[in-house]
């Protein structure tokens, strides 16, 4: 059988001393989009962390397989190199540093085999830029400086677009969004959906799920993974908010009142 | 001193005033303003040998020459140029600054008078090389006289060896931009780790003239830089720019003044550095504009980049105000470069030490993007580039 793009079992994670992820299950493949639903304080962010080498996420029990070949003790660049991305909720900002360079560095780094000289990856950029449908004048600013919220969420798709990898991971893509800009963000991401690339997405609100149609959806709470389904899972669960299924779990009282009132 | 260079009475009665201040002067207050947490006291000046002539002698193309534009070291000019020398030799700094101009007045032993005469524009920036040999000391001069409509670019390097021996030098700069003449002077102090260097640099500026000056630290042990400007002239500009990067338990000390005396005058001055492991920076930047100095703009700024958690940066901004028609700005910030900021970058492939590079580079690029010498902005990005990558760890007690 062949191996799972992603593949993880009992993962255990603690951060700063607490447990954040306590038993978690998943697995994806190329092709597959999965979107990860979670109320505030579930471990989405978490699990998008460990699965790219932060510092700071300790995992204490079980594995997480990419490939078939353990990547916990990989470096993030190292990760990257295989495949692995993320689009943050947060990105980072590069003083002095422009788009155009940051990411000819990366794609160079990640794709050593096929450098691109500084006029090649330009025009590879372009292509890119044209197809998302991206001001070209971004691409020669300094990284996410002075950026609004969509452009920085635009600017992580860029990135995903220009480094092509096989597992993307969209860390609340939506959040800070209006509804023109998210709009945009998901046709980039259903541009660069493909037979060649697994997405996880992960998200608070069921609104993005209208735009990118996940074909598995799962529920996060409480550090583990507590249901999977088909889009219906997402419809139930804007019908009943988090609290629904947090009493169905037989999570405590004090847990379900933590999600009560969060909005899908 | 005097004696083997067969210099005039004049020259050698300086020295030996000089030596005589350097007996008498106090050590500099590590807790006043101008050398705020750099303790000399008991700085032991005797296990150095005393300095050797240089036996280079400038070179300049004859065509500067027959403009009449003078490159000389001092030797020569007291002998051909003596009434040149002794107007402009030590007058901007006063010789009884502090302990080390005094003693660079009684040794000074590599001057240079460079001097271009109205309306003369010297294209190609001239260059120096200041050197000294292990266990050694070396106190280089520089007298620089630009004279009214004319301009100069002159680069100043200070490089040597690594070498196990400590060895000193004490500089002194002295510019002089007259009437709308332009000047560029940047010093590039590149000092195996085993150097001790002090340097005051003071330029004046006549009205309209533009004064732009680079400091730079990257080698020696210790480096202590004063580099003051003085707007003398009604509309004269002087840009400061200043770029360091310290490593392993170097420690470098700066002090800035801009002094405006003289109405619609601009400074600009943007000094930045990063420092990785054990190292230590101040920086202490005064804005004095006298009483009668309106309409003065003066811009300040200090930016450090610390790239571990045992390196220290100080900033301290002063501003001292007579005039009440002015605009001054002034900010100093010390940003850490966290495992968070690095992560990122790495998260795109990017291996952790040219995330490094990338995150140094973009902070020090609008010093770079200033630079107007083609070949110290890419000497400086090499400089910068091993500097991040470790390349020289050579540690040497102080």
């Amino acid at each position: 059988m062949a191996e799972k793009l992603l593949h993880i079992e009992d993962l255990h994670v603690e951060v700063e001393g607490k447990e954040i992820l306590k038993g978690l299950n998943l697995s994806l493949d190329k092709g597959e989009i999965h979107a990860i639903m979670g109320p505030n304080g579930s471990g989405k962010s978490t699990l998008a962390y460990v699965l790219t080498g932060r510092p700071g996420y300790e995992v204490t029990a079980g594995k997480v397989l990419y490939n078939g070949e353990d990547i916990l003790d990989l470096e993030p660049n190292e990760r990257a190199q295989r495949g692995i991305f993320l689009a943050f909720q947060y990105p980072t900002e590069v003083p002095g540093v422009s788009v155009v360079n940051f990411l000819r560095t990366a794609y160079n780094s990640i794709h050593p085999d096929e450098p691109k000289s500084a006029m090649a990856f330009r025009m590879y950029l372009q292509e890119k830029v044209d197809l998302l449908e991206i001001p070209t004048e971004l691409v020669d600013r300094y990284v996410n400086q002075g950026f609004s919220g969509g452009e920085k969420k635009r600017n992580e798709i860029l990135q995903m677009a220009v480094l092509r990898p096989e597992l993307a991971i969209l860390d609340e893509t939506d959040s800070g969004l209006d509804i023109d800009a998210l709009k945009h963000v998901s046709s980039g991401v259903n541009k660069l959906a493909s037979p060649e690339v697994g997405i996880l997405m992960i998200t608070h609100y069921q609104r993005l799920l209208n735009y990118i149609r996940p074909s598995t959806v799962h529920v996060l709470m409480g550090g583990r993974v507590v249901r999977s389904g088909g889009f219906e899972l997402a419809e139930k669960l804007e019908a009943e908010g988090y609290a629904g299924i947090a009493k169905e779990i037989g999570l405590s009282e004090e847990e379900v009142a933590e999600v009560e009132g969060q909005r899908v | 001193m005097a004696d083997a260079t067969g210099e005039p009475g004049w020259l050698a009665d300086r020295r030996a005033h000089a030596f005589d201040l350097f007996e008498k002067l106090e050590d500099p207050d590590p807790k006043g303003e101008e050398w705020r947490y750099v303790d000399v006291r008991g700085f032991d000046f005797s296990r150095f040998q005393p300095p050797r002539v240089s036996p280079e002698a400038p070179k300049l193309d004859p065509a500067l020459q027959a403009k009449g534009v003078i490159y000389v070291d001092f030797a020569t000019a007291a002998r051909e140029h003596p009434d040149l020398l002794r107007e402009h030799f030590f007058t901007e700094v006063p010789v009884d600054e502090h302990r080390f101009t005094a003693l660079h007045g009684a040794f000074h032993s590599d001057g240079l008078l460079i001097y271009v005469p109205r309306q003369v524009e010297v294209e190609l920036p001239l260059e120096a090389l200041r050197r000294v040999s292990s266990g050694g000391s070396v106190f280089p001069h520089t007298t620089i006289v630009v004279e009214e409509q004319a301009s100069l670019t002159f680069v100043d390097r200070f490089a040597s060896d690594e070498s196990p021996q400590p060895a000193l030098c004490a500089s002194v700069v002295e510019v002089t931009a007259g009437r709308g003449a332009t000047v560029n002077y940047i010093s590039l102090q590149e000092w195996g780790r085993s150097v001790h260097h002090f340097q005051t640099q003071r330029f004046t500026g006549h009205r309209d003239a533009t004064v732009r000056s680079l400091a730079v630290n990257l080698g020696s042990a210790f480096a202590r830089t004063q580099v003051e400007s003085v707007l003398s002239g009604e509309g004269s500009f002087s840009e400061m720019l200043g770029l360091y990067f310290a490593d392993t338990n170097q420690h470098f000390a700066q002090r800035t003044l801009q002094s405006h005396n003289a109405p619609h005058a601009t400074s600009d001055l943007l000094y930045k550095g990063a420092l990785k492991e054990r190292s230590r920076s101040e920086y202490s930047g005064l804005i004095k504009v006298l009483k009668g100095a309106q309409g003065t703009d003066a811009y300040q700024a200090n930016r450090n980049l610390v790239l571990s958690e045992e390196a220290l940066a100080r900033s301290i901004p002063q501003l001292e105000i007579e005039a009440n028609e002015v605009r001054c700005t002034h900010g100093a910030t010390v940003s850490p470069v966290e495992d968070e900021h690095l992560f990122y970058l790495m998260s795109r492939g990017i291996d952790r030490v040219t995330a490094q590079k990338l995150v140094v580079f973009g902070f020090f690029r609008d010093v770079l993007d200033r630079i107007r010498v083609e070949r110290v902005r890419d000497e400086l990005s090499a400089a910068i580039s091993a500097k991040v990558e470790g390349a020289q760890r050579l540690e040497v007690a102080v």
